[in-house]
């Protein structure tokens, strides 16, 4: 029953394509988009609509593509995602069909066959692309896979990923007013973050490991932060690819070595003002509350460091904004 | 023959000494001897004496108790059982602390380490009195009943986990047994009371040795074999459960120091439970130490360590049994 609908579906795209290709078969999708275009993906360069009408999205793209206002029509869960969209972002997350799980293992096939998309968007790190069959996905739709890299990357990669969906003109006017924002924010702490080395505790530390997580400038917990002028000093011992270029898991005891020329210390903390586990173990440590940052109280939370699109990040950079308003009092 | 194990049980003792003293002084950040030794005797509060008091030391304080309630545990289910491959898994306690755990992060009662402390002992305890009072008649049913109560457990605890990603991130980091990290939860009570169920069971282990040698020639001696047998299970599940809360499940311990201990104590259970007591905290406190520096990335959880070194062993322990039977 799969194989006939998948087989049903990749003939009904295959359809779909061949009309797109050839002038004047239909009418063309939008007044000044070419039928179709070629793109360039981490799957190499793939022919896609020049204005998708019918878009499913997966991992970091559904945040990217909910903002964008792009046509979708199946995504996969992003729980993580949840506490940073707008209102109207989460209540079409809520309605749209979910056609995979959080893993990229859990992609439901035939649930994306049936949402019949002109356009896939996938958006996971490339070495989990590899749980995905991506030739079976092409038989339904052209296949765009455009991952994570540096964390900081984001901002590139939802350009892609509204770009590919064909909706940056949404995309650009929430980039546009982030940057305005964030040019706010550094003019107000500019005589002060800039100075300033900085050293910061990412969520990510593993307890049972006896260890923390160092992020340095680029990271997830320091990306929008520098936006505002502040700058993480340092950088990692030995580059581990992605996220581990700009972050690293040292032992609890190095802690006083980490941030001992620290003139302040940020930490991620969740949406609701709570540390991870992780955290809480650093910050309950007695080599904490001995570093001379934490003793100066030039130790601040930041929520909303798993921003990974424009419209969340205005929400970090409020975080930003309000954690670091103690340093403007002289 | 007394006059050796005497000896050997010094040997072991300074042995213990030796390998925690080295565990206190190994770790990520270097400390030189001379402060390692400072840092216990004339604490300054700097941040090389806090790394030696407040990290290292706790941990290796851990490594003792746990070390010593497993292998106790291992003796006592061993002897019980009258079954050298017994540990003290197969009682149910380590699947209802794992349960306990679960159940607890789903309803928010296990948020804290002090609440997956007592989520974990709470679990232990309700768990092996499931498996007492269905299986009591006799130590096969125990088993039995043991290892259907630690599947009907790991099932439920697998559903939860997969229905609620925030309770599967919890457990976690619960499931891999570690003594790292752990430093900071409170741990003082469960340490007290390894310290007295120890005690008991260095107490309970002359009449434990009666019952070794069959129930009809125990009670011929005038021991209380079912008064014997619910005192060394309430024993186990103590000393199972306090390890477990304290240090996340840490497998193979329970089951292969019993077999080292053997090795110098012959078949005399309180001569056993003696020489479980100290080699239980110097095979995990080696074992912590090579948690350590195995690997040049970081530390491996101790549970990894302990069961590679368990498979072995276990091999070891079949084949000799294999041939003891045999022969």
């Amino acid at each position: 029953m799969r194989t006939i609908r998948l087989a049903a579906a990749a003939a009904a795209a295959a359809l779909t394509l061949t009309a797109c290709g050839s002038s004047g078969a239909e009418p063309p999708a939008a007044e000044s988009a070419p039928e179709t275009r070629v793109f360039k993906a981490d799957n190499g360069e793939i022919k896609i609509p020049g204005a998708p009408k019918r878009v499913v999205a997966t991992g970091y793209a559904v945040p990217a593509l909910l903002e964008a206002d792009a046509p979708l029509v199946g995504i996969s869960t992003w729980k993580r995602g949840i506490p940073l969209m707008t209102d109207e972002d989460r209540k079409s997350y809520e309605e749209l069909p979910k056609i995979a799980g959080e893993a990229a293992a859990e992609t439901n096939y035939e649930a994306i066959a049936q949402a019949e998309p002109d356009l896939i968007v996938i958006g996971v790190p490339k070495p989990v692309l590899a749980d995905i069959d991506v030739k079976r996905l092409e038989a339904i739709a052209p296949v765009v896979a455009i991952g994570p890299s540096v964390p900081s990357a984001w901002r590139e990669l939802s350009r892609n990923q509204a770009d590919a969906a064909g909706a940056l003109k949404r995309f650009d006017a929430v980039r546009d007013e982030y940057k305005a924002k964030a040019a706010e924010v550094a003019k107000k702490y500019a005589d002060v973050l800039p100075k300033l080395e900085l050293g910061h505790v990412g969520a990510y530390g593993e307890v049972a490991k006896g260890n923390f997580q160092r992020e340095f400038n680029g990271s997830w917990g320091t990306n929008v932060a520098q936006d505002a002028g502040a700058n993480y000093y340092g950088k990692v011992k030995v580059k581990g690819g992605g996220a581990k270029d700009v972050s690293e898991y040292p032992s609890i005891e190095e802690l006083t070595a980490a941030f001992a020329e620290a003139d302040a210390i940020s930490y991620s903390v969740g949406p609701d003002g709570k540390p991870s586990a992780g955290v809480q173990y650093v910050l309950d440590s007695p080599l904490w509350k001995e570093l001379p940052a934490v003793k100066a109280g030039k130790a601040f939370p930041l929520r909303y460091t798993e921003a990974a699109t424009y419209q969340s990040a205005m929400k970090a950079l409020a975080s930003v904004d309000e954690a670091f308003a103690p340093l403007l009092k002289k | 023959m007394t006059g050796r194990r005497v000896a050997l049980l010094s040997g072991a003792l300074v042995l213990l000494v030796v390998v925690a003293v080295v565990g206190v002084g190994i770790g990520a950040h270097h400390v030189p001897v001379v402060e390692v030794v400072r840092a216990l005797l004339d604490h300054n509060g700097s941040p090389d004496h806090v790394v030696v008091r407040d990290v290292r030391a706790p941990r290796a304080l851990l490594a003792v108790g746990a070390g010593a309630a497993l292998a106790v545990a291992g003796v006592l289910i061993q002897v019980l059982m009258r079954n050298p491959l017994a540990e003290p898994g197969v009682l149910g306690v380590t699947a209802g602390a794992g349960f306990a755990i679960t159940a607890g992060s789903a309803l928010g009662l296990a948020a804290s380490p002090a609440g997956e402390l007592g989520a974990a002992v709470a679990g232990a305890v309700i768990a092996t009195l499931l498996v007492y009072s269905v299986g009591r008649r006799s130590p096969l049913r125990l088993v039995l009943t043991g290892v259907a109560l630690t599947a009907v457990l790991s099932g439920l605890s697998l559903g939860l986990r997969l229905l609620l990603p925030d309770v599967f991130d919890r457990y976690r980091f619960w499931s891999v047994g570690s003594l790292a990290g752990r430093e900071q939860a409170p741990n003082t009570v469960p340490l007290l009371v390894i310290a007295v169920a120890v005690a008991c069971a260095l107490l309970l282990a002359r009449q434990l040795d009666a019952v070794e040698l069959g129930e009809t020639v125990a009670q011929t001696l005038g021991v209380n074999v079912h008064r014997v047998r619910l005192a060394a299970l309430v024993l186990i599940t103590v000393l199972s459960g306090a390890a477990t809360a304290i240090a996340g499940p840490i497998l193979f311990v329970g089951l292969m120091v019993p077999h080292l201990a053997r090795r110098f104590a012959g078949s005399s259970v309180p001569w056993l439970t003696a020489f479980a007591a100290v080699l239980g905290p110097v095979l995990l406190l080696v074992a912590d130490i090579g948690s350590r520096v195995l690997l040049p990335t970081g530390e491996v959880p101790v549970a990894i360590v302990t069961a590679f070194l368990g498979g072995p062993v276990l091999i070891w322990a079949v084949r000799r049994h294999g041939a003891v039977a045999a022969a």
